[in-house]
């Protein structure tokens, strides 16, 4: 009835989530004991701890297109190591916040009466995708560098719009011919 | 001879861990753990005489404590949920409404499966019901630490000690049951020898964080809980909203 990759996955998951509890077991007992009680929720700041000018320019080609521009292979070189380590500082800085409102979230909710099952998986699953978008960053940085993840991302973001433009017109389409078929039957 | 070993290694692993719990009042605080311990030395003991002194009962008194066990574990999952998540009633809500939806599927798929071939049932081995069975209470345990870890809900040393050796033994016995049902005579013999080290690892663990009793670790009272709980949730999707036009806004602007 249940195939045998299916159980072994099971199983290993499993092994692989205990691992985790055993490993965090140590740590929520520590932070039990010296975290302060302090207001949580209302604390906005995390996200905003780089200034908003700075993170622009991280991924943006401006300065690179000038250091490309004195024609010094050590400078640019010195200057791409240099830029992908910040933009991997920033990604690293942006999950832990991210990480810090899910956790001040449960910790809030944990022992709520009222506390709602949709709610509950509609904001776990969004965690997830900005948890999963933050990976993907991380990955993309290493891999190709801050300015061409920006490129990337415009692409994506360029495609994005067309789909749903052509979404758009795919129902326009739909909606008339149902609304002509609706009117010569 | 190694059999043998590991057999008295868990019977003397299992008296010392009843007896430790007597002394230290434990079995009052998990009983059903504490029952299946106990259930599992009456077990070993009919297991062993039947095999002495009636060899051709031997498979059917083997299968036949061996499901009652996987039952009796089916309440020590139960007892985990209920004694780890006493103190938080939202993670109780939300961990019901998951293993409500799990056995959900987990009954669809089988009748859809007994539907598709309905000499399943006829067919199936007793290891491979008791497969069944164990990926049922595996992927319960996973639900639920994958919960406890979500919520960062605090344990005590026992209640972790309990979770983790059981979390490990029913792991192991799905891995080593599947390998076991479609492996040759050779690799058998491996996979029961893994299985019983396996048993064997768990009762460590349990001699080790159930010694003695140590109170859960009380956690921080719900920062300003009269708050409501929409109001709470409300303002968790808002600034994950923000999140994530911050970090849309920096890669793509």
């Amino acid at each position: 009835m249940i195939g045998a990759p299916t159980a072994i996955l099971l199983g290993i998951v499993l092994l692989l989530l205990l691992l985790l509890l055993a490993a965090r077991g140590s740590t929520v007992a520590r932070e039990l004991g010296s975290a302060p009680d302090l207001p949580m929720l209302d604390d906005e700041a995390g996200l905003d701890a780089c200034p908003p000018e700075f993170v622009a320019r991280i991924f943006s080609s401006d300065d690179w297109e000038f250091v490309s521009g004195t024609r010094s292979r050590q400078l640019q070189g010195l200057f791409r190591r240099e830029r992908k380590l910040v933009a991997l500082v920033w990604v690293d800085q942006t999950s832990k916040a991210i990480r810090r409102i899910m956790r001040e979230h449960t910790e809030a909710t944990r022992q709520s009466h009222d506390l709602q099952f949709a709610t509950e998986t509609k904001l776990a699953l969004q965690y997830a995708e900005l948890m999963l978008i933050c990976g993907v960053l991380f990955l993309a940085i290493q891999a190709a560098g801050p300015q061409r993840v920006r490129g990337l991302a415009l692409y994506a973001g360029t495609l994005s719009q067309r789909l749903t433009q052509a979404q758009q017109n795919f129902k326009t389409v739909t909606t008339g011919r149902e609304f002509h078929g609706a009117g010569s039957s | 001879m190694l059999s043998q070993s590991i057999w008295w290694a868990s019977i003397t692993l299992e008296v010392l861990l009843l007896a430790r719990a007597i002394r230290g009042k434990l079995a009052f605080r998990y009983p059903v753990f504490y029952f299946y311990i106990s259930f599992i030395i009456f077990e070993d003991l009919i297991s062993f005489l039947v095999y002495r002194w009636k060899p051709a009962f031997y498979s059917y008194t083997y299968w036949t404590t061996e499901f009652l066990c996987v039952l009796i574990g089916c309440g020590i999952v139960f007892e985990i949920y209920r004694v780890g998540l006493a103190s938080f009633p939202g993670t109780a809500r939300m961990a019901r409404n998951i293993l409500v939806v799990l056995f959900i599927v987990a009954a669809a798929k089988g009748l859809v499966a007994a539907a598709n071939d309905p000499r399943w049932w006829l067919e199936a081995g007793t290891l491979e019901l008791e497969r069944t069975l164990r990926v049922m209470q595996a992927v319960c345990v996973a639900a639920l630490v994958a919960l406890f870890l979500f919520y960062s809900i605090p344990f005590g040393k026992n209640l972790r000690g309990i979770l983790l050796g059981y979390g490990f033994f029913i792991g192991m016995r799905v891995i080593t049951l599947t390998f076991f049902i479609g492996g040759s005579d050779a690799s058998r013999q491996f996979w029961g020898y893994t299985y019983s080290a396996s048993y064997l690892i768990a009762l460590g663990v349990w001699c080790i964080h159930l010694w003695s009793y140590e109170a859960s670790p009380a956690a921080r009272q719900a920062i300003q809980i009269e708050r409501h709980y929409q109001r709470v949730a409300a303002a968790t999707q808002r600034r994950l909203h923000d999140a994530r036009t911050y970090v849309a806004k920096a890669v793509g602007s």
